[in-house]
């Protein structure tokens, strides 16, 4: 039955991460979901899959016996909410993104980055960039 | 009446001078009671960081006797100098304060028995010397040598407390005296071969060895007291004392007798030839501070008792010489205004006190018969002739010899008694007593133990009792004879006085030379080394933060991955490795079947709607596999959660459609690299979770929930009663998680809201 888990862990996991590395903002908010998602069965599956019956006591017993790990169930409730939360949250602030920069492409989100031809500190990415080996003498 | 306080601005008046020498003096009346008293050595110890094995311990033998009483008696002569030389300096009290701590820095390193305790002031001893060489602040010049001193010394520090810490494990102890011990019987282990670099490292930047010797002449834009104290008598022979202090433990080691012998012939010879190279007398004087350096270092790599008297020797005369040149050259500096040996000449006349104390010194340490330079030069000799020499040392040393000869007369004489082509010193004026006392009688300390060598002679003997306690009481005697010693000084006298009076065509040639070997010296090195850090700092900044979302996201996973990664494969050989266990029972199967199925479908969609869809379906798959496997409440949170989530995104979804962003940003579907960085975190998750389930479990905690949940907490459902009773704190940080990200997001909303409604009126 682990095997099974883990396979569906690894597929969701993958997916997650992908979707996360992604340029578009909405989709890296569906990669968080998804890497949530998982988390939550890695969680869920290291507290060991065993028996199928509710961590419930029957009327008229004191003590649980032969039931589901009651413990991962508890961490699990709870990170399903507050990674709601998290998402939730980041969805607006994708909203908000997409309102204020008028794109929702991540790479074009650059309003806290220097400007390509800054003459001091220009980006590393942009062409006119010095990232030459030694520096040049009397620079500083 | 408040004359002696001392206002702010001004110099600290003579009262606060008074007790600021009476500090030093003080210390040296303790270590002469003491020595004279107690027999050595005295042992103190106090418990400080226990829980570390960390003791205040200090242990006072032969050897920190001796460093003592310099620390002390040359403190005192600066102490009283500095009083004059600064008289009226705004700093001078700060001064002060420094050169106090910095001798209580010294004190402590030269007596602490505990490795990380003499660590600790080894490093002070770095800082005070920071501050003491950028005391004139306002000078870049005077900054750049502080910070120069401090990057090489401290650097060394660093290297020092790790090779202290590999030592200190390998031999289970860091007290010194056990260490030394203990360490002559123990095997050579990889451990203790790299705690031995790393202690030369930290020893040889501290007393400016090749090739960390740059920084010693740098330093000289300290004040004359500060150079005569710290450059010249105490700090810069740390180096020495530690690698002496360690000889017992190390010196049977071949790469520690080789690498002190060949880094303090190299230090001694270079460091002669480019005082030859330098035409201002403090400058000279530092040079031949650093080749004396490296004629201790070499005495401490060399075997046999002779050499450890040699050392001890050395020691004491080198204090007891150099200390009154550096302050004979910051009086002609104070009396002239210049340091430029070309411009100074016939300075009897002026400076007569001053003179005399040269005169002193520099046949000290010329070697003149009747000082103590003679004696030690004939016990180096003795030594050198002993041990087994390799012909480079015997060359450095001849060189050293005749090069101190010319030093010294280029200090004692060429300036005081003959006449350069320009002299530009007409102003000179000998400065007050305060300033021509303290060489004078350093300088006559030295020709008394010249004359009568068995004043030193116990405190010696002590020292190398120190440095070689296996061996027997050492028979030696410091005493006055003109044996065949005398020979060699005269050969030594003849080169010395040829180089004195070639002083100047050599000075030519030297710069020459020098020139060209500075463009690949160690000083080249450094500035081009410290010119690289900001560009380094630039680059990679640029290229770790460069404003690209996915690339941070790829470098957190990546880094993860190899973490997790290298945590697995060193452990590898103790994992359980996972079997195939039960196969899972249909309802389970096919949760399993609507995750896969959905995550596939996400990453292969581009409309955002079935994106959104198909992430669904991961969410309402894990809520069937919950409940399938014993978990109805956790399936019933996951089936409410991922409801709520698509229908908000989807409303989300459809306003943006309204807006005509309903498709993708226009981005390749497949990604390879992406792909292979998270397939490989997902491998690794997964096989982190396949042998975390594959090992033994530990039952106990949810043991105590199933035993304790119905008679302590009154509930049935052992998961509710966890959440909201024995873990109720948890449940309401996670209350609070929610509604805080509810409180971000509201403003954020607002401002969406403001926009929209905006938008609808105009």
């Amino acid at each position: 039955m682990t095997a099974v888990l883990a396979f569906s862990v690894f597929v969701t996991v993958t997916v997650g991460l992908y979707l996360t590395m992604s340029r578009d903002t909405f989709r890296c908010v569906i990669g968080l979901a998804v890497l949530g998602a998982a988390a939550n069965l890695v969680l869920f599956a290291a507290g060991r899959l065993g028996s199928v019956s509710p961590a419930v006591v029957p009327v008229g017993e004191t003590v649980l016996r032969d039931a589901a790990n009651p413990l991962p169930q508890a961490l699990v409730l709870t990170a399903i909410v507050i990674g709601f939360a998290l998402l939730c949250y980041s969805l607006v602030l994708v909203l908000r993104l997409i309102r204020d920069a008028r794109s929702d492409d991540a790479l074009s989100l650059r309003h806290a980055e220097p400007i390509p031809d800054d003459p001091v500190k220009p980006p590393a990415a942009a062409p006119g960039c010095d990232v030459r080996w030694p520096p040049r003498e009397g620079s500083s | 009446m408040v004359k002696s306080s001392g206002e702010p601005g001004r110099g600290p008046g003579w009262i606060e001078r008074i007790s600021f020498t009476a500090l030093p003096v003080i210390g040296l009346m303790l270590v002469a009671w003491k020595l004279a008293l107690f027999e050595l050595p005295v042992r103190l110890s106090w418990s400080w960081v226990p829980a570390l094995g960390i003791d205040l311990a200090f242990h006072i033998d032969g050897l920190s006797a001796l460093m003592l009483l310099m620390i002390t008696g040359v403190g005192t002569a600066v102490f009283v100098y500095a009083g004059g030389y600064l008289a009226g300096h705004p700093g001078q009290r700060r001064l002060y304060v420094l050169l106090s701590l910095f001798m209580v820095a010294m004190v402590g390193s030269v007596t602490a028995d505990h490795l990380i305790v003499l660590f600790l002031f080894w490093e002070a001893t770095s800082l005070l010397s920071f501050l003491l060489v950028g005391f004139n602040h306002e000078r870049p010049e005077s900054r750049k040598s502080a910070q120069q001193s401090l990057m090489v010394t401290g650097a060394g520090g660093l290297a020092l407390l790790a090779g202290f810490i590999l030592l200190g494990q390998a031999m289970g102890t860091y007290v010194i005296s056990d260490i030394v011990v203990a360490l002559p019987s123990a095997e050579a282990t990889p451990e203790t071969t790299a705690a031995l670099v790393l202690i030369l490292i930290g020893a040889f930047t501290k007393s400016a060895q090749f090739p960390f010797h740059f920084w010693l002449p740098n330093a000289m834009a300290a004040p004359t007291p500060v150079s005569a104290y710290l450059h010249s008598a105490t700090m810069v022979k740390l180096g020495v004392y530690l690698l002496a202090r360690l000889d017992p433990a190390f010196g049977e080691w071949p790469l520690w007798e080789w690498a002190l012998k060949a880094a303090g012939s190299i230090t001694a010879a270079w460091g002669m030839v480019l005082a030859l190279r330098e035409r201002d007398l403090k400058r000279i004087l530092a040079w031949s501070t650093v080749a004396t350096l490296g004629t201790l270092v070499t005495l401490v790599g060399l075997r046999g008792e002779g050499a450890t008297v040699a050392v001890g020797a050395l020691l004491l005369a080198h204090a007891l010489y150099k200390a009154p040149l550096f302050f004979v050259a910051g009086n002609i500096d104070h009396g002239t205004g210049t340091r430029v040996i070309d411009r100074l000449g016939n300075l009897r006349h002026a400076m007569p006190w001053t003179a005399a104390a040269a005169l002193l010194a520099g046949a000290s340490m010329a070697g003149m018969p009747l000082s103590f330079g003679y004696i030690v030069k004939d016990v180096i000799l003795d030594a050198k002739s002993a041990g087994d020499v390799f012909i480079f040392a015997k060359a450095a040393n001849t060189i050293f010899g005749a090069v101190a000869v010319a030093v010294a007369g280029v200090a004692a004489i060429r300036v005081f008694w003959r006449h350069p082509g320009v002299n530009e010193t007409c102003e000179a004026h000998e400065g007050g007593p305060s300033l021509f006392l303290p060489p004078l009688i350093l300088a006559l300390a030295g020709i008394t133990l010249g004359i009568f060598p068995f004043f030193a002679q116990e405190l010696i003997a002590a020292a190398t009792g120190a440095m070689t306690p296996d061996a027997e009481a050492v028979a030696f005697s410091l005493a006055l004879e003109f044996g065949p010693v005398l020979g060699s000084l005269l050969v030594t006298l003849a080169i010395g006085v040829g180089i004195y009076f070639l002083w100047d065509p050599l000075h030519r040639l030297f710069e020459r030379v020098a020139r060209l070997l500075g463009r690949i010296g160690m000083a080249a090195q450094y500035e081009r080394v410290l010119h690289w850090i900001p560009w380094v700092a630039a680059v990679s900044t640029r290229a770790l933060q460069n404003g690209s979302l996915p690339a941070y996201v790829a470098l957190a996973g990546g880094t993860v991955t190899l973490l997790l990664a290298a945590a697995l494969v060193s452990a590898w050989t103790d994992l359980a490795l996972p079997s195939i266990d039960v196969w899972p029972g249909i309802g389970v199967f096919g949760a399993c079947v609507l995750i896969v199925v959905g995550a596939v479908a996400a990453c292969t969609q581009r409309s955002r709607l079935v994106l959104l869809l198909a992430a669904g379906l991961v969410g309402y798959g894990s809520g069937l596999l919950f409940l399938f496997t014993g978990a109805p409440d956790v399936a019933y949170t996951q089936f409410t959660v991922e409801t709520v989530f698509v229908i908000v995104v989807a409303s989300v979804l459809l306003a943006l459609k309204r807006q005509g962003r309903a498709t993708a940003v226009d981005e390749r579907l497949w990604r390879p690299g992406a792909f292979v960085l998270a397939s490989g975190f997902a491998a690794t998750i997964t096989a982190l979770l396949l042998v975390a389930t594959a090992g033994d479990f530990n039952t106990a905690l949810s043991q105590f929930f199933a035993d304790t949940s119905v008679p302590e907490a009154y509930g049935r459902n052992v998961v509710n009663v966890i959440l909201v009773d024995f873990r109720a704190l948890d449940t309401f940080g996670e209350i609070s998680v929610v509604l805080l990200s509810f409180l971000a997001a509201l403003p954020l909303l607002q401002a969406l809201k403001r926009a929209h409604s905006a938008r609808g009126e105009s």
